[in-house]
Formats: C-alpha cells, sequence, structure tokens
C-alpha cells in the first residue's frame, strides 16, 4: 500500500478527531464562527477520500485493504479494513454528514458549538462500524454511535426531545444487550469474533455440538439489530426520535444513523458472516416484507411530516433488506445501492422538512399548504425525491429497488416480491399526500408572507437532488459495469 | 447448576429488557436496563467470560448513571393524570405474570431434558492475558474507549453545563 493510501486511510478516523479538538482548542467566540466549517470539511473530505481509495484500489486492482489505526499489531489483531461498499457508505456518511452541517447553520442557533462535537464523536463512531472487521468492535461503535445520538436529540432540552432520546437510548441499550449476548454464544464456538473467522466457524453449524446454542445466537443478534435498524415489529423509538430531534439532528438521524447502527451491520453479517445460515436469511426476509408493508400504511395515517418520513424510513429500509436476505449478487448489490439512494432522498427530504420549519415554524401538514410557489427549490427537490423513494424511472431509487425486487422474484418468493412492488404504490399515496398539503394548492392563512430558505439549507437541496437525478440518468452505465465484472 | 443460573438470568435479563421498553417512567425505565445489564454481567461471568463481564458493568454502569442523572435532573415531576397512569397499569398487569410463567416454564423444561450448556471451544479458551488481549489485539476497542469517554463527557456539557431549561 503506498504512504499516500495510508494517510488517506487515517483521515477516516483522524480527521473527524481533528476537528473536535481544533474546535475545542481555539477560542470559544472563534470556535461559535467557524465550528460549522470544521464540520462541512470533514464530511467533504470524507467523500473525497472514498472517492481516492475507491480509485487507488480499482486501478491496483484490489477489492480491499487492511489498515492499523496506531501501530501494527500483525496477524490476529483487530484492525480496520476498507472495500467496495465501506467506501460507498463512508461516502454516504460524509454526504449527509455535510448536509447536516449545511442545515445546522439556520436552524441550531446557540448549539452549533456542543452540535459540531457531538456531530464529529458521531461520525468517528459510524466510520467505525464501517471500518472494522470484528464483531465486538462493532459492538463498541455502535455505542459510541448511540450514545451521541442520544444526546444530540435532546440537544434543545426540551420536553419532546428528552422523552425521544430517551426512548431512543432505551432501546438503543436493550439491543446492545442481546447483541453482545448472541455475540458470546457465537465466540464460544468460533474463539475469535472476527468476521472472517465467525463465518469459517459457522461453515457446518448444523453438526455443531450444540446447534440450539448458535440458533440463540443467530436469533438474539438479529432481534438486536432489527431494533437498532428500526424495522417492525421493533420500530417503537424511531419515529419519536426523528420527529423530537433538532432539524439539522433529524437529517443526520434519518439520513445514515439508523442505517448505519442497524441496516449496515445486518448487511454485513448477511454478506461476511451467515453466509451459510439460510434460516438467518429467511427470517429477515419476513422481517422486510412486514416493514416494507406495515410502514408504508402507517405513513399513510400521520400528520407530521417527519412522521411521515419516519414511517417511510421504516419501509424503505425493508427494502434494503430485503434485497440482503435474497442471498445473491444482484439482490445484495440491489440493497447496497438502494442503501445509497435512501441516504440521498431520505435526507434531501429531512433538509426539505427542516426548510419547511424553519419558513413556517411548523411540521403538521394540516397547518400547511401552497408552499410550491413560495418556496420552489424545496418543493421541486420534494418531489424529485419522493418520486425517486416511489421508485419511479428514471430517478436512482428505481433501478435499485428494480434489482432488489428481480432478487426477490429469483429466489422463487414470487409473492413476496409482488408484495415489495405493490408496496410502491403506497409510497407513492402517502408521499402524494405529502404534497399536496404541504406544497400545492392555495396558501393557508398565515403562511402568505413565507418565503424560501436560503444559503446551507437551499445548497444541500439542490446537490441531493442533483445527485438523485445524475445516479438515476447514469445508472445504466453502472449496471453495464457491474454485467462487466460478473458481479450481476 | 452453573445453567441453571445463567437461564435464569437470561429470563431475568428478558424480562427487565421489556419492562424497560414499556416503563412510561424514565427513572424505572433506567432501573430496569441497570438489571437488564447485570444480569447480563452474570451471565458472561457464569460463561468463564471475566473481562467481557467487566466491561460490560464497567461500560454499562457508566452509561446507565448518566440516564440516571439525564432522567432525574432533566424531567418534571410526572403530571399525566391519574386515570392514564391507571389505564396504562391495567394494560399491562398481566405482563409480569405471563414472564413468570414463561420463565418458569423454559427452567423447567431445561431441567427436565437435563439440558447443559456445551463448553466453549479451545480457542475460545487460549490462555491470554489482559495486557495481551488489551493493547495487542484489541486496538481498534482502544480508540472506541477513547471515543466513548469523550462522547460521555460532551454529554455532561451538554445536559448539565448550560443549566436546566425544563
Amino acid at each position: 500500500m503506498s504512504a499516500g493510501m495510508e494517510f488517506v486511510l487515517l483521515t477516516f478516523m483522524g480527521l473527524p478527531l481533528l476537528m473536535v479538538l481544533l474546535n475545542n482548542l481555539l477560542k470559544k467566540e472563534i470556535a461559535q464562527k467557524i465550528c460549522l466549517s470544521l464540520g462541512i470539511i470533514a464530511g467533504i473530505v470524507q467523500m473525497a477520500a472514498a472517492v481516492f481509495v475507491f480509485a487507488s484500489l480499482k486501478a491496483a486492482g484490489q477489492t480491499e485493504a487492511d489498515f492499523s489505526q496506531f501501530w501494527d499489531l500483525g496477524v490476529g489483531a483487530s484492525r480496520f479494513s476498507v472495500d467496495f461498499f465501506s467506501l460507498l457508505v463512508l461516502f454516504c456518511i460524509g454526504m449527509v454528514i455535510t448536509a447536516g452541517f449545511l442545515t445546522a447553520g439556520k436552524t441550531l442557533g446557540d448549539k452549533k458549538f456542543n452540535f459540531t462535537n457531538l456531530a464529529m464523536i458521531l461520525l468517528l463512531g459510524m466510520n467505525g462500524i464501517a471500518l472494522v472487521t470484528d464483531l465486538f468492535s462493532l459492538y463498541v461503535f455502535l455505542e459510541i454511535t448511540g450514545v451521541a445520538s442520544f444526546v444530540m436529540i435532546s440537544l434543545n432540552k426540551e420536553g419532546d426531545g428528552i422523552e425521544g432520546a430517551f426512548k431512543y437510548l432505551v432501546m438503543s441499550a436493550i439491543a446492545t444487550v442481546f447483541i453482545l449476548g448472541g455475540l458470546a454464544f457465537l465466540f464460544m464456538q468460533s474463539g475469535s469474533l472476527q468476521y472472517g473467522d465467525v463465518a469459517a466457524a459457522l461453515s457446518d453449524w448444523q453438526y455443531a455440538e450444540q446447534p440450539a446454542l448458535l440458533i440463540a445466537g443467530f436469533v438474539l443478534v438479529l432481534v438486536g439489530f432489527s431494533i437498532k435498524s428500526g424495522v417492525m415489529p421493533f420500530h417503537g423509538w424511531l419515529p419519536d426520535a426523528y420527529q423530537s430531534a433538532p432539524a439539522a439532528v433529524s437529517v443526520i438521524l434519518g439520513g445514515i444513523v439508523t442505517k448505519m447502527a442497524g441496516v449496515y451491520a445486518l448487511l454485513r453479517l448477511t454478506a461476511d458472516i451467515f453466509v451459510n445460515v439460510p434460516v438467518f436469511n429467511q427470517i429477515l426476509m419476513l422481517l422486510a416484507i412486514v416493514s416494507i408493508v406495515l410502514g408504508a400504511v402507517a405513513a399513510i395515517t400521520q400528520t407530521d411530516f417527519k412522521r411521515i418520513l419516519a414511517y417511510s424510513s421504516i419501509s424503505q429500509i425493508g427494502y434494503i433488506l430485503l434485497g440482503a436476505s435474497c442471498g445473491s449478487a444482484v439482490g445484495l448489490i440491489g440493497a447496497m445501492l438502494h442503501f445509497f439512494n435512501h441516504a440521498t432522498f431520505k435526507t434531501t427530504l429531512f433538509v426539505n422538512s427542516a426548510a419547511v420549519e424553519i419558513a413556517t415554524g411548523t411540521t403538521e401538514i394540516e397547518k400547511l399548504g401552497g408552499l410550491q410557489e413560495k418556496m420552489p427549490v424545496t418543493g421541486v427537490s420534494s418531489i424529485l425525491a419522493f418520486l425517486s423513494t416511489a421508485g419511479i424511472p428514471p430517478l436512482a431509487g428505481f433501478w435499485s429497488k428494480l434489482l432488489i425486487i428481480i432478487a426477490a422474484w429469483q429466489t422463487g418468493n414470487v409473492f413476496i416480491a409482488g408484495l415489495a412492488l405493490f408496496a410502491s404504490i403506497f409510497t407513492a399515496a402517502y408521499f402524494l399526500r405529502l404534497q399536496r398539503c404541504v406544497f400545492f394548492g392555495p396558501a393557508v392563512e398565515g403562511l402568505e408572507d413565507t418565503k424560501e430558505v436560503t444559503g446551507g439549507v437551499c445548497l444541500s437541496s439542490l446537490a441531493l437532488s442533483a445527485i438523485t437525478v445524475g445516479f438515476g440518468l447514469l445508472f445504466p452505465a453502472l449496471l453495464l459495469f457491474l454485467q462487466g465484472q460478473g458481479l450481476i | 447448576m452453573t445453567t441453571f443460573i445463567i437461564v435464569l438470568c437470561l429470563v431475568v435479563m428478558v424480562g427487565f429488557a421489556i419492562s424497560a421498553a414499556m416503563l412510561r417512567s424514565m427513572l424505572k425505565s433506567a432501573v430496569s436496563l441497570a438489571a437488564m445489564s447485570a444480569a447480563l454481567a452474570v451471565i458472561l461471568y457464569m460463561m468463564g467470560a471475566i473481562w467481557a463481564a467487566l466491561f460490560e458493568l464497567s461500560v454499562c454502569v457508566g452509561l446507565i448513571t448518566v440516564v440516571f442523572i439525564s432522567a432525574i435532573s432533566l424531567t418534571t415531576p410526572d403530571r399525566r393524570d391519574e386515570a392514564h397512569a391507571a389505564d396504562h397499569r391495567r394494560r399491562f398487569a398481566a405482563l409480569p405474570f405471563i414472564l413468570i410463567a414463561l420463565g418458569a416454564a423454559i427452567i423447567a423444561v431445561l431441567v427436565y431434558t437435563g439440558f447443559s450448556l456445551p463448553l466453549p471451544g479451545e480457542e475460545a479458551v487460549a490462555e491470554a492475558t489482559f495486557n495481551q488481549v488489551f493493547w495487542q489485539t484489541r486496538q481498534a476497542d482502544i480508540l472506541g474507549q477513547i471515543l466513548m469517554l469523550l462522547a460521555g463527557a460532551f454529554a455532561v456539557v451538554v445536559l448539565f453545563k448550560e443549566g436546566k431549561k425544563i
């Protein structure tokens, strides 16, 4: 590995830590002025670093690269590693963090300094989740992400925020106890928690001395990560947490945190560890389809912009897990791409909900209306994002959903594939209702003087919409590339 | 006997997990959470994972302490009307009995069938000192522990330093 590449890899963990130090070492007055810029720089550099490492690995003909944060410890030590999927995820994290900081400028007032500190710790926690190759280290970084999220949700110290944060923390703690218990069972059989070692130990798990113990391990780990993902029926905490968080925190939470803390881990488990455990995939598929359908149905009945987005996230996370549970390359690629797409369009929608909240002071859709003419950028980017969410061609969401449904069809689960397809109608229904109530029709009394929110909020909406459209248009080229590589 | 204690702790752990999720009072919920972590620490200890048990106790005790203080300091007294609280109690009144019955049934089945936990694999009980494990094989976790401390410090600053708002 070249020295340049090694240096860039270190930025994933080193740069956010440096930003925390800078933020706290500078004089308070200066830090208050530039703290958000530090976060934006960290996000943009992370995106650039992910692209650079991807290009370097591709040029060197490698698929992954290992590195140590402090010192090289030789074989067997827990270390960090990047592959193409973790690089995609690191790019997503950088993108959402940048959008969150751009939104924070108009929404956080004097909380920007603390927000920056916590968001950088959150960034480190999420990067750690993406980079580790060991289940116990994954647990440690999950805890960091959970604690940082809890404090960020309650940043304003208002009653709803505290309650939402507390629910999040309690459910998160329950999930980590389940995960830790499951890991203990798995460790008893494998003697290691490195992804590769556990996968090897589970290759013939049916013939283990006590397969019941391993099944208990699978179930505990699956339930733990399902709670973290917010899939139904473990979703109770998610809408409250999203709704009660400050706008900029909702952007980060809804855009990436839930996906990193639960969905990414489940994808890693299905792709790297439980490859030979079909029962794991079958249970995951069941949870996925329940989430897809019930999440979409529940979204239809909501009256708050952010709660609609929260239930929509539950449904869309179901699609990602459905792709992963198919156990095929097509399904896994579909899941990974939907992970990226969901990060993009859901962040756009949360940024737009922040814009609406800033401009009107509310996110209750019954009190809103006719904002399309007043807020054209927010209105149009919302339409693009929801069309992508509903899987309308040629936007990015269409392609990833197509791959997932094809993968489900190929496994012989025609009924589940059909249900997933049918649920897109519900997606269109709740977003059409949202769009009609908030943006279309005559302006509601009292909102006649509403103006578009400019600056960072508008910029992130535009940039994310461009990614949604651009990625959708370029997707056929990506499919041809994947076909050329023999992946689909 | 070891199997019996472990299974009992598992039942207790699940029971406290459910009560932590369902209780309306933050304080009681936090107590349930702490009890759940303690049960897990006992399980880990009984299974021979002494370091893991210690880590679970230390991390969760730290975490739960923050939760305790947060709950006590930041919440106003519960002003929910008595009728609402009574309704809540009625709805979940049967839950503890169901859990106890379920737990007793599981323990009875396990004792009757003579179930015993298997011994851990050879690699799982390999001799290694704490220093070897901590410094030589768990490097990523050292960074994780540092970050956890930082997160805790910022939590205290955000939640307490600027005074109570509600």
